[in-house]
This record gives C-alpha cells, structure tokens and sequence, in this order.
C-alpha cells in the first residue's frame, strides 16, 4: 500500500505524525490532480515517491526558524510562530515504548542534514538501490552515493560512538 | 593500498558496487589493516541499526482522511467526458443550435417590408403595405412579410403572409391558397419547407 509507505516516508521525513498525514493527503491530491501529466515510462512508484520527497523537503526547509517565534505571523490572525512548533502530544511511535537503542536511532535520523535525510531513509528505510533513488530525487547516480556515503559516516559517528568499540573511532 | 584510497571502497563495497579485482585489493588491505577493518565492522553495524527501525504504526482512518481530501466528482465533469467521448455528435449539435439561432435573431431582427414573388410589376406598394389594384392581374405566388397586402385584382397563385395583415377587397380574386405565418416556429417551418421544395425541384 503506498499510503502506508509514504505515511512511512514522511514520518520518518518530519519526525511528526500530524504532519505526515497532511503531506500523505497532499501526495495523494496532487496525484490525482496529475494524473493526466504521469509519465508512463517511468515506475508509478517513482513518481509517487518523488512528489512525496519534494513535500516533505519543502516541508523541512519552511521549518528552519529565520523568524522569532515570538513574531506574528504576517497573515494578520494574530497566531504566532509557537503555534507552528511541534506539538507534545505523543505520536503513535511514543505510545509504545521504544527501547533506548531506537530512541537513539531514531535521534540519529533526525539529526541528519536534510540532504543525506532523504537519501539514507531511501536507501535503508524503503530499500531503494541507488538508481532509483536517484530517479525519485531527480539527481544523478553519483551524488545519491556521495550523499549515501557521507550519511553512512555521520550516523556512524552518532551511534557507534554509543554501540561500538570506542577504538573505531581512531584509524 | 593506504587507509585513506581504502575509505571510498568500503563505502563501494557497502553500496554492493564494489568489482571484483577492487574488492580482492580492498581484502588484502583489509586484512593486513585492523584500523580499516573495523571502520567497516563499524559502518556495517550501523546500517544494520537503522534497518532495524520498526515502521511507524499508520493512523487508523488515514486513507478516509485522503479520500476526503480528494475533490468530489462532479456531475459536470461526467458531463464534459461525455462530449470529449462523442465529437461528433456535439459538433452537430452546436452548429444546429448556431443555425437555430441565426434563424431567430433573423425573425427578431427583421421588422422590414419584404415582397417576393414573380410577377412583381403589378403590384403597387406604399409604405408599408402591398396593393395589387383593381383590375390586374399578378400571375404566380406572392409572399409579403412585415407588412399589410391589400388585394384588389386577381392574384393567380399562392397567398403567403409573414407576420403581418390581410385586407381582401370584394373584387378580389385569389386562385391558390391563402397562408398566414405569425410565430417565430411556423416561419422556421416554412424556411425548411422552402429549402426542401428548392432541393428537390
């Protein structure tokens, strides 16, 4: 089910329930909305994919705070930007208890930059290879596999420090 | 092989694009490297972590959240496929409706006297009306549209009135048929019928 592994994609994206489910609903707007414009020779699953990774990305970079959350929005509805915050309410993930290990992952993954983000939850969470990934992202084999690479060495450095033998770390 | 040539190829043989004469080079280093050769126990561990990730639990009521999302089908649009399904028809259908049209704004529009027929000579018009005097005689149909027909002479043929009045005087002789036309239909009717006797003359 692709609802299911977008949901997937975008929770793991955006670390936030509520906003997966928005960008699911969008993805599967704009497929609709597209359907004429689909391409056939491409995998629809590509496709789908690809509209569900520039959202979450969108996504992403309108959370870097360029503003003071203190400042009202300049819609004029007198919200400000702490109403745009995550909320505390448990995700469905926090309602069953994770391990300290997951928890750690699932820090790692959320740490990541933006760039090595969507290539390593690709690439391990949905075990895309690299060409496909690079159809979804629009980018050319190589730089999936200099983003995987550096992904691959930053998550090691954050969890293995944790896991591994410290001795790892000096080569 | 140094440690530092050694990196990009574990990262290939990771990747699973590692060749095969590379990857018997990367072994030998592999093996006489300790430092190297737990870089890659490490980075094996680590993907081994994030593969274990558990996938988030999807929210009950998601895929009615996305059909609710989705626009309505709307009757209209079943409506343009229609059309998009059968051209021809709606081709048709237009340039009836445009012909319909013409026709009309031609019966609104045209409020003018109009007199035809064959033997034209005989008849006298002023104003708005139409006089054939006494004592000729018009041989051949006469239509007048949009005006009065006065008939005090013979008329040998067909009588035909088009939105407007009839005055027989009692020396009046008519031998075809009298026809008087007043809605905007009938004249439509007529134009057809008019059409059809031209076509198949």
């Amino acid at each position: 089910m692709y609802k299911d592994k977008i949901y997937h994609l975008a929770f793991r994206m955006l670390s936030q329930s509520q906003t997966a489910e928005d960008i699911v609903q969008e993805t599967f707007l704009r497929v609709y909305r597209n359907l004429d414009r689909y391409d056939e020779s491409q995998k629809f699953s590509t496709w789908i994919y690809r509209i569900a990774t520039n959202l979450c990305i969108d996504q992403l970079r309108k959370r870097k705070p360029s503003y003071s959350p203190d400042a009202e929005m300049p819609d004029g509805e007198g919200a400000d930007w702490y109403s745009l915050l995550p909320s505390e309410e448990a995700t469905p993930e926090d309602q069953i208890m994770l391990s300290e290990t997951q928890l750690q992952i699932r820090e790692a993954i959320q740490s990541l930059p933006e760039k090595y983000k969507s290539v390593v939850i690709l690439r391990y969470l949905h075990d895309m290879s690299l060409q496909e990934i690079g159809d979804v992202l629009d980018m050319p084999v190589t730089t999936v596999k200099t983003r995987v690479h550096r992904g691959r060495e930053f998550l090691r450095n954050k969890l293995d420090g944790d896991f591994g033998d410290k001795k790892t770390e000096t080569f | 092989m140094n440690c530092r040539e050694a990196l990009p190829w574990i990262h290939e043989y990771l990747d699973g694009t590692l060749e095969g004469p590379q990857s018997l080079e990367l072994k030998k280093h592999l093996l006489s490297c300790p430092a190297c050769r737990d870089l890659l126990k490490s980075m094996e561990r680590t993907e081994g972590l994030i593969r274990t990730m558990p996938k988030p639990v999807v929210p009950d009521g998601l895929t009615s959240r996305i059909m609710g999302g989705l626009p309505q089908k709307k009757k209209k649009t079943e409506w343009l496929k229609w059309i998009q399904r059968h051209p021809a028809i709606s081709v048709a259908s237009v340039f009836l409706l445009v012909m319909l049209g013409s026709f009309l704004s031609l019966w609104n529009q045209d409020t003018d006297l109009v007199v035809k027929g064959s033997d034209l000579d005989q008849v006298v018009i002023t104003g708005n009306t139409v006089i054939v005097p006494a004592g000729k005689t018009v041989n051949g149909d006469l239509m007048v549209k949009g005006g009065t027909i006065k008939v005090d002479g013979d008329l040998k043929g067909n009588l035909t009135v088009i939105d407007g009045s009839i005055n027989l005087a009692s020396t009046a002789h008519i031998s075809g048929q009298i026809k008087e036309v007043d809605r905007a239909l009938d004249w439509l009717w007529f134009q057809v019928n008019e059409i059809y006797s031209l076509a198949t003359r």
